[in-house]
């Protein structure tokens, strides 16, 4: 199957990391566990990988990564005490699972 | 054939790397990537990163005119006081709040700010830019509102939990209660000024769109996405940008005055983040999950670099 998408993990520096243009050309997603997905086979792509020194990863291994954050995130809902889940005091809900796609 | 200095009045200039120099629409030779390329102006808007927050936090407030200018105040995981200055580099620390709170509401400029509510008060602090003081508290102590104004002189706070319809200006002295929303919601979107502000989203309905005009709340075009907890930047009620929100958003929409259209998304979807500037430069600071410390600076329009084989 080709592949949309392509996975990285990099740390979000700030300014700079994504500038204007790079956001202008393709689409990012910045995922937990610091991954981002960016477009595969894309040369603006490539080049920002290369630029924030990503780490590349295949899907399944950014999968694992978003799963450990996601879980976390939930076990810390979790042990939340009732009240502080209540949807009508704040209105958030319990973290959610990501799939990511290929 | 005539030349490229012929036509264009100047030769190709080579250089290594993206060419600094280089106005709308010239072309260049890129001799470290072997690349002929051109600069443009692209009108659609994006997303960038700024720089991060020295305290990743949500549920805090943030006022400021684009985003290159803002500061940044309250927030949670534990309720804080700490305020941030941005310069459109970086962040940094200035004094706190003289009471530590989350889901607290704010705008203005760095030299002229007001906070009002959040946590369990009414509580109400004025920044001379320097400093926090204490002034009158709102009629109704309450949280997760929306707010408009330009500086610390007028203000227009609604919705919120509790009396989530509830509206009150501030006059650069005291609160008055004017005219309630027609649907009353918290963790709504608010943006605009005292005489002309916009209120999005927010929980009970989070696609509701109501548009203030100095006196009365009118319900207007909803959201293509409802949402809570959303960003939102403009200083009418005619031009509106909204960004993030519940869900783990990372949805923007853009509000003409007479509807909402999508356009680019934040790269990092999230929800409780301060938010302020206009539709075409506004900043959206820290936010939840985690809290973080990004920020992401929207252009509405940017520069382009195209490789002429692109």
């Amino acid at each position: 199957m080709t592949k949309t998408y392509q996975y990285c993990v990099a740390e979000n520096w700030g300014k700079g990391f994504i500038d204007h243009g790079e956001s202008s050309k393709i689409t990012f997603v910045g995922l937990p566990g610091n991954v981002w997905q960016v477009p595969a086979h894309n040369k603006n792509g490539n080049l920002w990988i290369a630029k924030v020194a990503g780490i590349v990863k295949t899907k399944d291994e950014a999968q694992a990564i978003v799963d450990t954050e996601v879980q976390a995130a939930q076990a810390a809902w979790d042990a939340l005490p009732d009240a502080q889940k209540a949807p009508a005091i704040e209105n958030i809900t319990r973290p959610t699972d990501i799939t990511l796609e290929e | 054939m005539a030349t490229y200095k012929e036509k264009v009045g100047t030769a190709v200039v080579n250089f290594a790397g993206n060419y600094p120099g280089a106005v709308e629409g010239e072309l260049w030779y890129d001799s470290t990537n072997k690349d002929f390329k051109y600069q443009f102006i692209s009108p659609i808007g994006a997303w960038a990163t700024g720089g991060n927050l020295n305290t990743g936090r949500e549920k805090g407030a943030s006022g400021g005119v684009s985003n290159s200018s803002a500061l940044f105040a309250g927030g949670s995981p534990a309720p804080s006081g700490q305020t941030e200055s941005y310069n459109g580099t970086s962040w940094t620390e200035v004094n706190d709040l003289n009471s530590d709170r989350d889901d607290l509401t704010g705008n203005g400029t760095q030299t002229s700010a007001l906070i009002y509510g959040g946590g369990s008060t009414g509580k109400t602090e004025l920044w001379n830019g320097t400093n926090w003081t204490e002034k009158n508290d709102l009629n109704t102590a309450r949280n997760q509102m929306g707010g408009a104004g330009v500086d610390n002189t007028s203000a227009l706070a609604f919705g919120g939990t509790p009396a989530a319809a509830n509206t009150e200006s501030w006059n650069g002295t005291n609160w008055t209660e004017v005219n309630d929303l027609n649907t009353g919601r918290n963790r709504v979107g608010g943006t605009g000024i005292i005489t002309s502000a916009l209120c999005v989203g927010g929980a009970p309905s989070p696609a509701y769109t109501e548009s203030w005009n100095g006196t009365n709340w009118t319900e207007v075009g909803d959201l293509n996405s409802g949402r809570n907890a959303m960003g939102a930047a403009g200083v009418s009620n005619t031009a509106v940008l909204v960004f993030g929100g519940s869900g783990t958003s990372a949805l923007t929409e853009l509000w003409n005055g007479s509807s909402w259209t999508e356009v680019a998304d934040l790269s990092q979807a999230r929800d409780a983040g301060g938010s302020n500037g206009t539709t075409t430069s506004a900043l959206f600071s820290g936010g939840n999950t985690s809290p973080t410390a990004a920020t992401e600076e929207w252009s509405g329009t940017s520069t382009v670099t195209k490789v002429l084989t692109d």
